[in-house]
């Protein structure tokens, strides 16, 4: 069951600033990586390559935390615990480039090949934003 | 613990981060396994991280069943410059006169601590970085 998502986060998660992604290694320890992220349509959206330790990660285990914190404000915070629910290829980096222009203005500058976008479907949103829980 | 020393030596670049008043993301492994992570004030010397906490919450109690954390932090400069810092738990320390709290928050805000919740007690955890890994750094 996907976890609602409040107004007040919404216009939280449409504010620009990387979040942190919380995978787990095959071993069980934590890794844990600043990544661009969009919010839209109830779902979390990251793009990454295929090489990337952590989309390896929720390959084998889909589930995924999300820590969205105010750089400019320390007690605006959201932990959002989620799965992934679908990836798929990202041809020619379509949405790779719309992360970027989120994020820099600009088209994405780096390579655009073997590029995957995530979905993930929020479980249970806790932090300052709606109030703390 | 007189004049023991970390197994890792942080590089000048995490020195630098590590003294910046920036938030470290904690993070932990809940009892499913599944990832947890905290915005969590830190001070750094003598080579460890130590934070600090009210004993009900989730993240210390991790760290206490796992021994480990891991801490993220990121160049509020540049985001693409972060280390990823595992560490070991090292020592639980009851924080009763909250001195190690009131000096994170004097780091952070300037000021001492809030007044204590009822009931509210604080431990300090030292951390031994075990590894470090990241960009840009």
């Amino acid at each position: 069951m996907a976890a609602p998502v409040s107004k007040k986060m919404e216009d939280f998660a449409a504010e620009v600033y990387p979040a942190v992604l919380g995978t787990t290694r095959k071993d069980g320890s934590v890794q844990v990586n600043p990544v661009w992220f969009e919010y839209r349509d109830g779902s979390f959206w990251i793009n990454g390559a295929t090489t990337r330790g952590w989309f390896k990660h929720l390959k084998r285990d889909p589930r995924v935390t999300l820590l969205l914190l105010d750089p400019r404000d320390m007690f605006r915070w959201a932990q959002v615990e989620g799965r992934m629910v679908k990836s798929a290829d990202d041809p020619g980096g379509e949405h790779i480039n719309r992360l970027s222009h989120r994020y820099t203005g600009r088209d994405y500058q780096n390579s655009r090949d073997g590029r995957v976008w995530v979905q993930i479907e929020p479980t249970r949103i806790s932090g300052s934003i709606d109030g703390w829980r | 613990m007189a004049g023991a020393k970390p197994s890792v030596d942080l590089s000048p670049n995490v020195q630098r981060l590590a003294s910046l008043p920036i938030l470290t993301v904690v993070g932990t492994k809940r009892g499913d396994g599944a990832v947890q992570m905290n915005p969590v004030w830190f001070e750094c010397h003598g080579g460890y991280f130590w934070l600090n906490s009210h004993t009900r919450r989730t993240w210390p109690k991790n760290v206490q069943r796992d021994g480990e954390a891991l801490l993220l932090l990121v160049d509020p400069a540049m985001p693409d410059r972060f280390a990823q810092i595992r560490c070991r738990l090292v020592e639980t320390i009851p924080d009763p006169k909250h001195e190690q709290i009131d000096s994170l928050a004097r780091r952070y805000t300037g000021q001492a601590f809030r007044a204590l919740e009822p009931g509210e007690e604080r431990i300090t955890l030292k951390l031994e970085p075990v590894k470090i890994t990241g960009a840009e750094i």
